[in-house]
């Protein structure tokens, strides 16, 4: 039997339409979603950027960060001083990328005033990214702007994120990692790049790698009931660990991976903040740091505090919420823990995590209300809405006004005039100072190793070892708050501010600024 | 320095890729499937089978050919003359079913499978010519799902997929098939798309009056399946590619190391010579003529790259550059680091489509192997170029021993219409 003879049907068929592979059809999303988050960006960063330079007052932390990001862009390593592990360095490498501009617009400022303007960006990043995860989180238009008004206009907000902290780019970049991980259109790459910003996030605070269970979360539901759900997870560990991997590398070829003698060493430094670093108390304990570090948070704003403490525990029971929630949760439950270290700035990393819970459960309780259904469904919700708004409005005036209209820096900037145009050559001279200050001495014509982070002076060997004479050979210290902060601790400090005179006195009792000329003749 | 570890950065990255191309989403992983057949047998089809010193595995392969379910489809089996026994067993199995098996001999002073083919190419009665190599484990139902494909895609050519089973059998051999399940599931379905598509040596489909509007295969190439591939690709047919699991022509990886370097050699050997040919030129896009350049010239870069990325570390770090410049000689890793995380979570998925059992030594072999098989194909690479070099152009042929033929029960994937 040949072909030709077997049982084949043999028909002239008609052409077969061409059917064309299938794809997704092409997301046609109307703008509206991008006029709003424009449009309330906007409004916030004028919030944000208005007075950036006189409230809150400078701390030493921001002038440390901008003193490292200055390291950085000068070629001068990672750090003023000897970089030890002490945070990964990611965040300032970022802060040197942005903040030559301002530094560039706006020379009359002092260095930490102009850093602040290189945090907008920044924080308008995270604005952006709060308003995409909303929406990716299924949650409505203006559940979405809630989220990104509570986030973006709660005083406590506008305070913290105005300062140069690290925590705002590791909150910006794992935000970036959560809308990544919730991608619509469930793309391996996507994921990838959720793992490399998870690992960029880490590698800017590394504290942020408690909120690293969130994105996991987000991803697990997302790709739920896909095929492709096992090699989503693969893209995500492989950014995550390539990136990440970087970290100890640089410490390894540096041969500064393992503790030794005679040089710093990231293993080391881990050991000491996990095992030596003392703690702050317990929050209930009344007299403990940790406690007057929430007091003042929840002097700030108490709102958005115990609203997005109370939306938490809601939120963990709704489904679509459960990502955030978890954020928020591990990072409240870690704040609130006896013994531990609480830093100042802890509390950045929670705020775009409890505004999205917020506004998530809003979203869900107005959904649940379904007011379309009668009046006084709505009447419910005009009442709660009422009620809400003024309990919070007052409040959030009183703050944002605050952060508008105050001037906390004038005594900074009396000082950083003053040591640029009134000290006697500053080219020979040596100056202890804290870091808001560091800067700008630089600037001032000082020679670099000359100006001394008062910090360093007990508590590395090789500033020490630059001073043969010792305190001697310091011609001025700056006393500020921050320097006076912890007095008897820094045995060099002290002896420095006991043995010279004030030449310059600015600002009022409480955040003085004394310019002291060292009395060298004193026994 | 910096600037070559940022090149092969970029390579290695290109690569990873493509080679994820299939997973990349959900969506795209459902279209790289065989639509469910409609149950019509509306074309007609030849399979030839060359068969070379292939007398232990030929018949089984014929049996399971008769097996299948298509009703209109014939066997041409090309047996060389002076291969006896080869042609001994064909003309037996032909005996037991008549009309259906034609056996064809080749009497070509040099054998090699492309001359096989054309040989056969005029006897072929079919609308579509199908190749099998003598040791394929063909699924009763494929030419079904090929005869859908054809009609519903209005295609001229079918790619269906090949897998290399035997993972557990060696070191390399593991890597060997994750590279064909790589390559199968996902890869080829991106030339596709593009255009431009090197084909395979079996399981390959071919509408009879374009393979003889295109003269058939080279006999002088060592790669005839990509050449045909890209000649095809650059007059414009219509190549689809389609995996399942379920239906996929089973093989078996070459019993020794040795064997796998000369398969490779040739294989590279053959890439280069399409390469130079310069068929490709023809396409009609700048995309598709980058992607074939890239595609034809990949195992010498990969080569290329596995050699010189761990010299180049090994030098930022003995040599005791800058840091930041030893940082970068590390950036190619991360693709190709990358890779082993998917090739590993390809080795979970590939036993659960398969039905075989994965154990920890299996993901232990496969990272240990990692560098050892890269060495391998980079040997293979420079072979390949040493020996188009010196003119050196005969068939290397690969032998094998059956080691794929035991009875496996495969477990479909899920949503799948077999």
């Amino acid at each position: 039997m040949s072909i030709a003879e077997m049982p084949t049907q043999v028909i002239i068929l008609p052409d077969v339409p061409v059917q064309p592979e299938p794809r997704p059809a092409p997301v046609r999303r109307s703008r509206t979603d991008l006029y709003v988050v424009g449009g309330l960006a906007a409004v916030v960063l004028f919030f944000m950027a208005w007075n950036i330079t006189g409230f809150p007052t400078a701390t030493d932390d921001e002038g440390t960060y901008l003193a490292q990001a200055w390291a950085v862009q000068n070629g001068q390593g990672l750090a003023h001083y000897t970089y030890w592990y002490d945070h990964p360095p990611l965040a300032w490498i970022q802060l040197a990328g942005l903040a030559w501009l301002p530094a560039m617009l706006f020379p009359d400022l002092i260095a930490v005033a102009a850093g602040r303007i290189a945090m907008l960006p920044v924080v308008a990043a995270s604005l952006v990214l709060v308003y995409v995860i909303s929406r990716r989180l299924e949650l409505s238009r203006w559940a979405a702007a809630l989220a990104l008004l509570t986030f973006g206009l709660s005083p406590l907000s506008i305070t913290m994120n105005r300062q140069i902290y690290l925590d705002s780019f590791a909150v910006a970049w794992m935000l970036a990692a959560l809308a990544l991980a919730l991608s619509p259109r469930k793309h391996l790459w996507h994921y990838a790049a959720a793992g490399a910003a998870t690992a960029v996030s880490v590698l800017s605070k590394e504290t942020m790698l408690l909120t690293a269970p969130a994105v996991l979360v987000a991803m697990w539901q997302n790709a739920a009931k896909t095929s492709t759900r096992p090699w989503a997870f693969g893209g995500y560990t492989s950014g995550i660990v390539l990136v990440g991997v970087f970290y100890p590398l640089y410490a390894l070829l540096r041969g500064e991976l393992f503790p030794g003698e005679g040089h710093v060493s990231l293993i080391g430094a881990w050991q000491f903040q996990l095992m030596s670093r003392s703690g702050s108390g317990t929050v209930f304990d009344e007299g403990s740091g940790s406690h007057s570090l929430i007091t003042s948070w929840l002097y700030y704003d108490t709102v958005i505090l115990a609203a997005g403490l109370v939306a938490t525990v809601i939120a963990l029971a709704v489904r679509r919420l459960r990502a955030p929630a978890i954020a928020a949760t591990i990072l409240a439950v870690v704040a609130l823990r006896p013994g531990g270290y609480l830093p100042a700035m802890y509390v950045v990393q929670i705020l775009p995590f409890f505004a999205i819970v917020i506004a998530g459960v809003t979203d869900e309780g107005v959904r649940r209300l379904e007011p379309q259904r009668s009046w006084w469904r709505w009447a419910i919700l005009g009442v709660a809405a009422a009620t809400a708004l003024t309990l919070v409005l007052p409040r959030w005036y009183v703050g944002d006004r605050r952060a508008l209209t105050t001037d906390d820096n004038a005594q900074y900037v009396a000082a950083a005039t003053y040591l640029r145009d009134e000290l006697p050559d500053p080219e020979r001279a040596t100056i202890v100072v804290d870091d808001v200050l560091w800067i700008d001495c630089v600037d001032a014509g000082f020679q670099r190793e000359k100006v001394i982070w008062f910090y360093k002076l007990d508590l590395d060997t090789a500033v020490a070892r630059t001073l043969p004479d010792g305190w001697r050979d310091v011609d001025y210290i700056v006393s500020t708050p921050a320097l006076r902060q912890d007095p008897g601790s820094l045995p060099t400090v002290t002896k420095l501010l006991t043995n010279s005179t004030p030449i310059a006195t600015f600002g009022p009792e409480d955040g003085r600024i004394e310019i002291r000329r060292i009395d060298k003749e004193k026994p | 320095m910096i600037v070559v570890s940022l090149v092969l950065a970029g390579f290695a990255a290109v690569t990873l890729w493509w080679t994820m191309h299939a997973w990349r989403t959900p969506e795209t992983l459902a279209s790289t499937r065989f639509a469910a057949p409609d149950g019509e047998h509306r074309l007609t089809f030849s399979l030839l089978v060359p068969a070379r010193h292939e007398q232990a595995v030929l018949e089984h392969t014929v049996q399971r050919l008769l097996e299948s379910t298509h009703e209109g489809f014939e066997i041409i089996v090309i047996v060389g003359h002076d291969d006896p026994e080869t042609a001994e067993v064909a003309h037996r199995v032909a005996a037991t079913a008549p009309g259906r098996i034609l056996v064809v001999t080749d009497t070509n002073e040099q054998k090699n499978k492309p001359r096989a083919l054309n040989t056969a190419l005029p006897y072929c009665r079919g609308d579509v010519v199908g190749v099998f190599d003598a040791e394929d484990q063909v699924h009763p139902q494929l030419l079904e799902h090929v005869d859908h494909a054809f009609r519903s895609t209005d295609a001229d050519v079918v790619q269906g997929g090949v897998q290399l089973i035997n993972f557990h059998s060696s070191w390399y051999s593991l890597h060997n098939c994750l590279e064909y399940f790589f390559w199968f599931r996902s890869r080829l379905h991106l030339h596709a798309r593009k255009g431009f598509i090197p084909l395979g040596g079996n399981t390959v489909f071919v509408r009879t009056d374009v393979l003889r509007a295109a003269n058939g295969w080279d006999g002088t190439c060592l790669a005839e399946d990509c050449d045909l591939g890209v000649r095809l690709s650059s007059r414009g047919a219509k190549v689809v590619v389609a995996y399942d699991s379920a239906i996929v022509t089973k093989e078996e990886t070459p019993g020794t190391l040795t064997s796998l370097l000369k398969q490779r050699t040739r294989w590279n050997q053959g890439f280069l010579q399409v390469y130079r040919k310069g068929e490709w030129r023809r396409l009609p896009e700048f995309g598709q003529r980058m992607l074939a350049r890239y595609t034809l010239t990949q195992p010498f870069l990969q080569a290329f790259s596995g050699i010189v990325i761990p010299i180049g570390i090994a030098i930022a770090i003995w040599a005791q550059l800058p840091v930041f410049v030893a940082l970068i000689t590390f950036v190619p890793v991360i693709p190709m680091a990358a890779n082993l995380v998917f090739q590993t979570v390809g080795l979970r998925d590939f036993g659960l489509q398969y039905g075989l059992r994965t154990r920890w030594h299996h993901y232990a072999r496969l990272i240990l192997g990692a560098f050892p098989y890269a060495l391998v194909l980079a040997v293979a690479a420079l072979r390949a170029v040493w020996r188009e070099y010196t003119g050196k152009r005969n068939w290397e042929l690969t032998a094998h021993t059956g080691a794929h033929l035991t009875k496996q029960p495969v477990k479909a994937e899920s949503g799948v219409a077999a």
